[in-house]
């Protein structure tokens, strides 16, 4: 169970690493435009890790499955709150 | 870690719509209490029935669901995990951001139309305009006097 948590944890900060690595670096100053690439850099560095080095035994795509499931279940919950108080 | 994109429409039934169904309930019940703690008159009563419908979510999930612990301990865990992971990569862009100064440097401006410019000439020229002006409104002001005599 610690691997998946380990895994998947890092699979998180990848994520999280490349979309607003990608953001920063687009509308960034001179400056953010750099810790931009620093975020992209890393993020491809632990995708590579997780991709070619980690050897836990954790099913990549049954985890993903799982993270996008909880997330478009928490947005549809939240939706059916906003119709039902919109439409009170 | 494994890599295989072979995903059989088990896994998808286990993994993608039991959190799918755990996601909706959650989150149905966080907004039904705050709703229903905060709200008033209907928006309470709104607040009430979220609350119950998330229950009833949770609850036919844990009761008509058949779904092994294992599995569903499995699927928990990585999306919580998940979750978590992109939190701290969140926080860690975010301190790192504030540590780095992200003020653009002097030296990136066009600093040479200012270095052109002599404050002093430009005083003084606003000075001898001033002063005209000053002498005319003087002269202006004697010949009407004149004038009125």
């Amino acid at each position: 169970m610690i691997d998946i948590v380990i895994s998947m944890g890092l699979v998180g900060v990848v994520i999280s690493m490349l979309g607003m690595g990608l953001l920063i670096a687009y509308y960034g100053s001179s400056k953010t435009r750099n810790v931009g690439f620093l975020f992209l850099v890393v993020g491809a560095a632990l995708a590579y890790y997780l991709v070619e080095m980690d050897t836990s035994d954790v099913a990549f795509m049954n985890g993903m499955l799982a993270f996008v499931g909880g997330m478009i279940g928490g947005i549809i919950g939240i939706i059916v709150f906003l119709v039902a108080i919109i439409k009170s | 870690m494994d890599m295989s994109t072979d995903i059989s429409n088990t896994a998808v039934m286990d993994y993608f719509v039991s959190m799918l169904l755990i996601g909706i309930g959650v989150a149905l019940i966080a907004t039904g209490l705050f709703t229903s703690y905060f709200g008033a008159g209907k928006s309470q009563k709104i607040g009430f029935a979220l609350l119950f419908l998330g229950i009833g979510t949770i609850a036919y999930f844990i009761v008509f669901y058949p779904l092994e612990e294992k599995t569903f301990n499995e699927a928990l865990v990585s999306g919580v995990a998940t979750l978590g992971g992109m939190i701290i990569g969140m926080f860690t862009i975010l301190f790192v951001l504030m540590k780095v100064d992200t003020v653009d440097d002097l030296e990136d401006l066009d600093l040479e139309d200012l270095e052109d410019l002599d404050l002093d000439e430009e005083l003084k020229k606003l000075e001898e305009e001033l002063n005209q002006a000053d002498d005319k409104e003087t002269e202006n002001g004697g010949e009407n006097s004149e004038d009125e005599k």
